[in-house]
C-alpha cells in the first residue's frame, strides 16, 4: 500500500513535470520590427525578454515560450544606428551590452561587448556616450565613455569632477544627457547623499561639453526651476529648428520630502545660444491644474506627449499614471481621452516609440490586474486607443527598428 | 502488540523462577586485540531479551539472571560481532572476557548485508543515508564533495578548493538545511571550518536526514541536517595524510588521540588547505580598454588563492563516574581567500579578499546512565572569531590580468570592514529509557549572536537602526518506541523563539512522526512527518555586511515534509548481494524564504514568497560480489513547483504571476551517482590492499531563468548545460592499512564544468595522498 502511494506520488511529479515542458506556444503576432520589452513579475529568477511584433495596434503577445532572454532584468534599452541595445546595469559589475539588429522581423545578435554601468546614456553622431555618475564625495570623479557603434568598441574614456562642478559642495547628478549640435547637455541634480537628498532645491543647472574632447565648457543655472529632467528620465528636447526644450518635474528633495517651490515647468535654450532663454516660461502645473510633468516624449511639430502626476502622487512617489499633450510653443497642456480608467492604471512606460509625425506614438500601459497594453495616442484629437495586449509580464519599452 | 504480551508473559515466569533459586549474575570485560578495553558495546541475552552496553572501562553486567545456558551478542561500532555460550549458576558469578576484533580491514569493502553502524543510521524510522567516511580516508575528498555523492544531495560550487558553495537536498538549500558536528549546531562557526574545507578524515560517518530532523539535532532545520559524527573510536591512534596535485593544491590532516590508563586524554585534529585554484576557464574575455569579447578565450584564473588552517585541541577525562566524556578544547582556525570573479565570470577582480579567523573554546560533557537509564550531552562553545572583507584597490581588472584605474573601488565599492559575529551556543539533551524499548528525549538549544565591527570606507558598518542581536532558543521533546527490528516509531514537538531587541519575537511550534517497519529483517519500510519551521538568521535580518543585505521583515518559513520509501537487501547465490533503496518526498513550504537582488542590484536580499511546494523521488541501487567487486548508483529526481499565485509589480501592484505553477528556475532537477570499485587483497604481500575506484557524476541541463518563458530555440534561452564528470582512483595500503598510497584523477575528461550558471569549475587534475594510519599502541 505504502510502495503503491510512493509509485503513484512520483508518478504523479513525472506527470506535473511534463504537463510545465508541453505547455503550449500561443498564437503570438508576426514577428516584425517592433521591439516590446518585458519584465514578468516574478519574486526570483527575473530575467528580460525581448519581443517582436509586427503591429502595435492589435493582437497579443506573450512572452510564454516566446522571446529573447536577457540575463538579468535590471537593464536599459536605447536604439540607435540601426541596432538596439540591451545595456545591463549591474551593480557597479561591468556591464555586459548585448547589441542586436532585425532579420526578417527576428532580432539578431551582433555581438556582445562590456562597459561599465551607467546611469546616463544616449547617442551622440554615431556613437553612445555612457556616463558612470559618481554619488560618493570621497570619490567625486565620474567617468564617461564613447562607444562607437559601428565598431561596438569603447573609443574613449575620460573622466570628470562633478563635485567640483557644482560649487555648492553638492555632487551634480545628471538626469541624462542630450547631443545639442557638437556639444553634448547634461542636466544635473545636485545631492548630498545616495537618496539624492539636495539643500539646492529651487534651481536648475545644465553641463555643456564640447563633445570632441568632453570638455566642460560652462555651467548654465535657472532659478526659475527646480532641476531638469529626472534620474534616467530624458528632460531636454532638440526642436527642428534647433531651439532646445527643457522641463522641470519640480521634483527636488530635502531630507527625503520633496522641498522645492518652483512648479514643474518648461524652459527654453535657444537654436545656436547656450544660455537660458528668460523670455520663454511654461508654468505646466498653471496650465494643467496643478500637473507635473515626469517625463516626456518628442513627435515633432512642438508637440510632446507626457507621463504627468498630481501633486499628490507626486508627493506620495507613485508612478506616473495621467497622460497629456504638450505644445511648447502654444504653452498648452491637453488631457489624452481614451485611457484606461486612472484608478487601473498601475504604470506607463517611459522609454516610447514615435513616429515623429508630429502626431502619433506609442506608449505602454500596465494594468493592476496584471495585464498590459500598447496603447496609440493620436496627438491632434488627444484620443488614445487600445492596441496590441502583452501577456506575461510588465512592458518597459516600446521600440521600432528598422 | 503480541511481542509486548509475550514478553510481559516472560518477565512473569521469569519473576516466578527467579523467586524460586537465587538469582546468578553474568559480568565480564570487552577488549580490543591490543588489550584495551572498549565502550559502548551492546550485548544481548536474546533468550531474554535483555540489553545492556559496556563502560568506559569496557566492563558489563547482566545480575538477576535465573541458571541455565544463555546466548550473549556482543556488537560495535565498526566490530565484528560475537556470540558467546555462558552459563548462569544459582548465586553465582560468571565472568566472561571477549576480545572484539576490528573491522577496519573491511572498512573498504560495502558490506552490503552486513551491517555496520553506517547502515545501522541507515535503518533508522527517519529519512536518513549516512556516508561511512572511513572508505574515503585515503582520498582528497572535503566533506562537501563526500556529500555530493549522496542521493538527493547536489553541491553546487562556485570554483575550485575553497569556494563558496551551496548544497541542496530534496530541492531545499541554504541555511533550510543545517549542518552540526557530533550533534552540536554549526552556525556559528565562522568561514574557518565549514565543510567546504573541513576534511573527510576528521569524520567516521557523515548522517544526512532529509527532510525531517530528530529531535537531539535541536535546531530549526526545515529542509533537513547534516551531522559530523567524529567518533571516538580508538583511544590511542594517530592518522596523518598529506596530498599533492593539480592548481597548487597542498592538503594535510592530523588526528590522534592520547588516552592514559587513567582516563586521562588528549585529542587533536588539525588540517590544512592550500591551492592556487590557478585552473584554466574558457571565458568572453574583455578587452578594459575597448569593451570587447574576445570569444571563448582560454584563461587562467590569477586572483583565486584559497588557504585555511584549523586545529581542533580537547583535553579531558573519559570513563570516570561523572562523565563518559568531559573534555574542554579549543578550535582555532584561519582562513584567507582570494576572489576572482563576480556572479558572472565576465566580472573579474584582482585585488579582493576575504579573511577570517576562528577562536573557539568548547566544553563536551557526556554521562550515560547518570542514574540508570538517563543519558546526559552538554554542548557549549563561544565563538570569538573575526572576519575580514579587503577591497581597497580602485582598478578595473581584465581575465588577462591587466588594470586600469576605477575610481570606485574594483566593483561594489571600496571596503576594509572587519567584524565579529560573537556566537554563543549551548545545548543540551537528556535522554531516558523508560524500558528496553521506550525512550524519551529532551534537547534544548540556545544560541545568542552579538555583531560587532568597523569599516573605514564606510561609517554606517553595523551602525543600522536596529543592533544586530539575536537569541534564539529551541527546545524539543520526543518520544521513541523500538522493537529492534520489527518496527519503531518517533513522535516529536519543537518550540522555537527568537528575540531581538526592538523587533517582533518569533515563537513557533514544530512537530512529526517517523515510524519504521521491518516487513522482513531485510525490508524495511519507513515514513516520516513533520511540521517543520525555520526562522531567519542573523545574516538574512541584519545583513552579512557584504552580500546580503538585512531584511528586518523576514518571516519564517514553515513547510510540511512527508518522507516514504524502502530499503531493500537479498543475497543472490551466496556471493552476489543487493540492496535497493527508494525514497519519495513531499514538500510545501509557506514563507519560503528566497534570496533577491535588492532594488539597485548592489546586493541579495532575502524574502519570503508565498509557496513551494516539491515532489520527487530518489533511488540506490547497490551490488557486490563477495568482498572483490562493488557497484553502485543513486538518481534522483526533483520537482519543484512555484505556488506564488500573485506577486507585486515593479509598481507595487499586486498583480496575477505570469510563472504561478512554472518549475523553479536555476535547480537542478535530475542527477546521479554512479561508481565502482575493485578490491584486489593480499596484492604483492599479506595484508596488502589494492583498491582501484571510478565515481561518475551526472547533472541534467536545467534553464536560469523560468523555463516556461522566453523561445527555448536558437539560443534565446540561458541555460546551465549537461554536466558528466568521471574521476578515477587508486590506493595502495600496506601493512593492513597502516601505510596507503592513493592516486586521484578527478574530470578526467576535462569537461568543461559549471553548477552555477556561467561559474567553471575546474578542469581535470591529479593528486597524489600519502596516509599514515596507527593505532596499536598504549601509553
Amino acid at each position: 500500500m505504502k510502495l503503491r502511494s510512493t509509485l503513484a506520488l512520483a508518478l504523479a511529479a513525472g506527470m506535473l513535470a511534463s504537463c510545465a515542458k508541453t505547455e503550449s506556444e500561443s498564437g503570438n503576432p508576426k514577428s516584425g520590427n517592433f521591439i516590446l520589452t518585458v519584465t514578468p513579475a516574478a519574486t526570483t529568477g527575473v530575467a528580460d525578454y525581448l519581443l517582436t511584433s509586427q503591429t502595435l495596434d492589435s493582437d497579443t503577445i506573450s512572452t510564454k515560450g516566446n522571446g529573447v532572454e536577457q540575463d538579468g532584468s535590471y537593464r536599459y534599452y536605447v536604439t540607435h544606428n540601426g541596432k538596439f541595445f540591451s545595456m545591463l546595469y549591474g551593480q557597479g559589475n561591468p556591464g555586459a551590452v548585448t547589441a542586436y539588429n532585425i532579420q526578417n522581423g527576428k532580432l539578431n545578435k551582433l555581438t556582445n561587448f562590456q562597459t561599465e554601468t551607467v546611469q546616463a546614456f544616449a547617442p551622440v553622431n554615431d556613437d553612445l556616450l555612457l556616463f558612470k555618475i559618481s554619488r560618493n564625495k570621497n570619490t567625486p570623479n565620474s567617468s564617461w565613455y564613447k562607444v562607437n557603434t559601428n565598431s561596438l568598441t569603447i573609443t574613449a574614456e575620460g573622466t570628470v569632477n562633478t563635485l567640483e562642478m557644482t560649487g555648492l559642495g553638492e555632487l551634480a547628478h545628471f538626469t541624462w544627457i542630450k547631443q545639442v549640435g557638437t556639444k553634448v547637455f547634461a542636466p544635473y541634480q545636485t545631492i548630498i547623499d545616495r537618496s539624492f537628498n539636495t539643500k539646492y532645491p529651487n534651481q536648475a543647472s545644465i553641463a555643456i561639453f564640447n563633445y570632441a574632447d568632453m570638455k566642460l565648457e560652462k555651467i548654465i543655472t535657472d532659478t526659475r526651476i527646480s532641476f531638469i529632467g529626472q534620474y534616467f528620465q530624458d528632460g531636454l528636447s532638440v526642436q527642428e529648428n534647433g531651439d532646445v526644450y527643457g522641463f522641470s518635474p519640480a521634483a527636488a528633495t530635502t531630507d527625503g520630502k520633496v522641498s522645492t517651490a518652483k512648479p514643474s515647468a518648461i524652459v527654453k535654450i535657444k537654436s545656436g545660444t547656450t544660455e537660458f532663454d528668460q523670455s520663454y516660461f511654461f508654468d505646466v502645473e498653471a496650465a494643467s491644474s496643478g500637473l507635473s510633468i515626469t517625463s516626456w516624449m518628442y513627435l515633432g511639430n512642438n508637440t510632446y506627449i507626457v507621463n504627468a502626476s498630481t501633486k499628490a502622487e507626486k508627493l506620495e512617489g507613485s508612478s506616473s499614471i495621467r497622460v497629456g499633450i504638450v505644445n511648447v510653443v502654444d504653452k498648452t497642456y491637453k488631457a489624452v481621452t481614451g485611457m484606461p480608467e486612472l484608478t487601473t492604471i498601475s504604470s506607463l512606460t517611459t522609454n516610447n516609440y514615435t513616429s515623429k509625425d508630429g502626431k502619433t506614438g506609442y506608449i505602454g500601459v500596465n494594468l493592476k490586474d496584471g495585464t498590459s497594453y500598447v496603447y496609440k495616442i493620436d496627438a491632434s484629437t488627444q484620443k488614445a486607443t487600445r492596441g496590441l495586449r502583452v501577456e506575461g509580464g510588465t512592458l518597459t519599452a516600446v521600440q521600432h527598428l528598422d | 502488540m503480541y511481542s509486548r504480551l509475550f514478553l510481559l508473559v516472560c518477565l512473569g515466569m521469569l519473576a516466578l523462577s527467579s523467586q524460586a533459586q537465587q538469582p546468578g549474575i553474568i559480568r565480564g570485560v570487552i577488549r580490543n586485540p591490543s588489550g584495551n578495553p572498549l565502550q559502548a558495546i551492546t550485548i544481548k541475552i536474546p533468550e531474554l531479551r535483555k540489553i545492556t552496553t559496556s563502560n568506559q572501562g569496557g566492563e558489563y553486567r547482566f545480575t538477576n539472571l535465573a541458571s541455565g545456558y544463555y546466548t550473549l551478542i556482543f556488537s560495535g561500532v565498526g566490530l565484528r560481532t560475537i556470540e558467546k555460550k555462558a552459563e548462569v549458576k544459582a548465586g553465582e558469578e560468571t565472568f566472561l572476557e571477549v576480545t572484539l576484533q576490528d573491522h577496519t580491514v573491511d572498512l573498504n569493502t560495502v558490506t552490503v548485508v552486513g551491517r555496520t553502524e553506517v547502515q545501522e543510521v541507515n535503518r533508522q524510522a527517519f529519512n536518513v543515508t549516512a556516508v561511512d567516511a572511513k572508505q574515503l580516508y585515503n582520498s582528497t575528498l572535503d566533506l562537501s564533495s563526500a556529500l555530493d555523492r549522496v542521493s538527493g544531495v547536489r553541491v553546487r560550487e562556485s570554483g575550485g578548493v575553497g569556494s563558496s558553495f551551496n548544497l541542496s537536498l530534496n530541492g531545499f538549500s541554504g541555511n533550510r538545511i543545517r549542518y552540526f558536528i557530533d550533534g552540536v549546531p554549526m552556525d556559528n562557526f565562522g568561514s574557518s571550518f565549514q565543510i567546504n574545507n573541513i576534511p573527510i578524515n576528521i569524520a567516521d560517518r557523515v548522517e544526512v536526514y532529509k527532510g525531517v530532523v530528530p529531535i537531539w539535532l535541536g535546531s530549526d532545520a526545515l529542509g533537513g541536517a547534516i551531522n559530523i559524527v567524529t567518533g571516538d573510536r580508538y583511544r590511542n591512534y594517530v592518522d596523518a595524510s598529506y596530498s599533492f596535485g593539480s592548481f597548487n593544491t597542498h592538503r594535510s590532516v592530523v588526528n590522534a588521540a592520547f588516552t592514559s590508563k587513567s582516563g586521562f586524554t588528549f585529542r587533536l585534529n588539525a588540517f590544512q588547505n592550500y591551492s592556487d585554484n590557478n585552473y584554466k576557464v574558457t571565458v568572453d574575455a574583455a578587452d578594459i580598454y575597448t569593451g570587447a569579447y574576445t570569444r571563448d578565450a582560454v584563461v587562467r584564473r590569477f586572483h583565486d588563492t584559497y588557504h585555511n588552517e584549523t586545529i581542533v585541541a580537547n583535553v579531558g577525562v573519559v570513563g570516570k563516574k561523572f562523565a563518559d566524556q568531559l573534555l574542554v578544547g579549543i578550535t582555532l582556525g584561519k582562513n584567507y581567500k582570494e576572489l576572482q570573479t563576480g556572479a558572472r565570470m565576465v566580472a573579474v577582480y584582482g585585488g579582493w579578499n576575504r579573511r577570517g579567523n576562528l577562536v573557539m573554546p568548547t566544553l563536551k560533557y557526556r554521562k550515560t546512565d547518570l542514574i540508570k537509564g538517563l543519558d546526559v550531552t552538554v554542548n557549549a562553545n563561544y565563538n570569538l572569531g573575526k572576519e575580514q572583507n579587503i577591497d581597497t584597490l580602485s582598478a578595473r581588472f581584465d581575465w588577462y590580468g591587466n588594470s586600469k584605474p576605477n575610481p570606485n573601488g574594483e566593483g561594489r565599492g571600496r571596503s576594509l570592514s572587519k567584524y565579529g559575529n560573537n556566537n554563543g551556543l549551548m545545548t543540551a539533551t537528556v535522554n531516558y529509557k523508560l524500558s528496553d524499548r521506550q525512550t524519551i528525549a529532551l534537547s534544548n538549544a540556545f544560541s545568542t549572536f552579538n555583531r560587532k565591527g568597523s569599516d573605514v570606507y564606510n561609517e554606517n558598518f553595523t551602525q543600522g537602526q536596529v543592533r544586530p542581536r539575536l537569541n534564539k532558543n529551541v527546545l524539543g521533546l520526543g518520544y521513541t518506541y523500538d522493537e529492534k527490528d520489527q518496527w519503531s516509531t518517533s513522535v516529536f514537538g519543537k518550540y522555537l523563539h527568537q528575540s531581538t531587541p526592538g523587533q517582533a519575537t518569533f515563537n513557533k511550534m514544530g512537530f512529526g512522526a517517523a515510524v519504521s517497519y521491518f516487513v522482513i529483517p531485510s525490508l524495511q519500510l519507513k515514513a516520516s512527518y513533520e511540521r517543520a519551521n525555520r526562522l531567519p538568521e542573523a545574516n538574512e535580518l541584519f545583513g552579512d555586511v557584504e552580500l546580503v543585505q538585512g531584511n528586518l521583515a523576514l518571516k519564517p518559513e514553515e513547510s510540511q515534509n512527508i518522507n516514504a520509501g524502502f530499503s531493500y537487501g537479498f543475497a543472490a547465490q551466496e556471493d552476489h548481494h543487493f540492496l535497493i533503496n527508494a525514497n519519495a518526498i513531499y514538500r510545501y513550504s509557506d514563507n519560503y524564504i528566497y534570496s533577491r537582488f535588492n532594488q539597485n542590484q548592489s546586493a541579495l536580499v532575502l524574502d519570503n514568497l508565498d509557496g513551494v511546494f516539491t515532489l520527487g523521488g530518489e533511488g540506490e541501487l547497490r551490488y557486490s560480489y563477495k568482498k572483490f567487486l562493488s557497484v553502485g548508483a543513486t538518481l534522483t529526481y526533483q520537482y519543484l513547483q512555484n505556488q506564488q499565485e500573485y506577486v507585486y509589480d515593479t509598481n507595487g501592484n499586486k498583480v496575477l504571476s505570469p510563472v504561478y505553477k512554472d518549475q523553479m528556475p536555476n535547480i537542478p532537477y535530475l542527477f546521479g551517482n554512479a561508481d565502482a570499485s575493485v578490491i584486489l587483497r593480499d596484492l604483492g604481500q599479506k595484508g596488502n590492499v589494492l583498491n582501484i575506484g571510478y565515481n561518475m557524476l551526472y547533472v541534467h541541463a536545467f534553464w536560469l531563468y523560468w523555463p516556461s518563458l522566453g523561445g527555448s530555440g536558437g539560443g534565446d534561452k540561458y541555460g546551465v548545460p549537461m554536466q558528466l564528470t568521471h574521476d578515477v582512483n587508486a590506493v595502495y595500503s600496506v601493512k593492513n592499512g597502516r601505510y596507503n598510497i592513493g592516486l586521484e584523477v578527478r574530470n578526467i575528461t576535462d569537461r568543461r564544468l559549471y553548477d552555477n550558471f556561467s561559474l567553471q569549475k575546474p578542469g581535470r587534475g591529479f593528486y597524489l595522498n600519502l596516509r599514515y594510519f596507527f593505532n596499536s599502541f598504549k601509553i
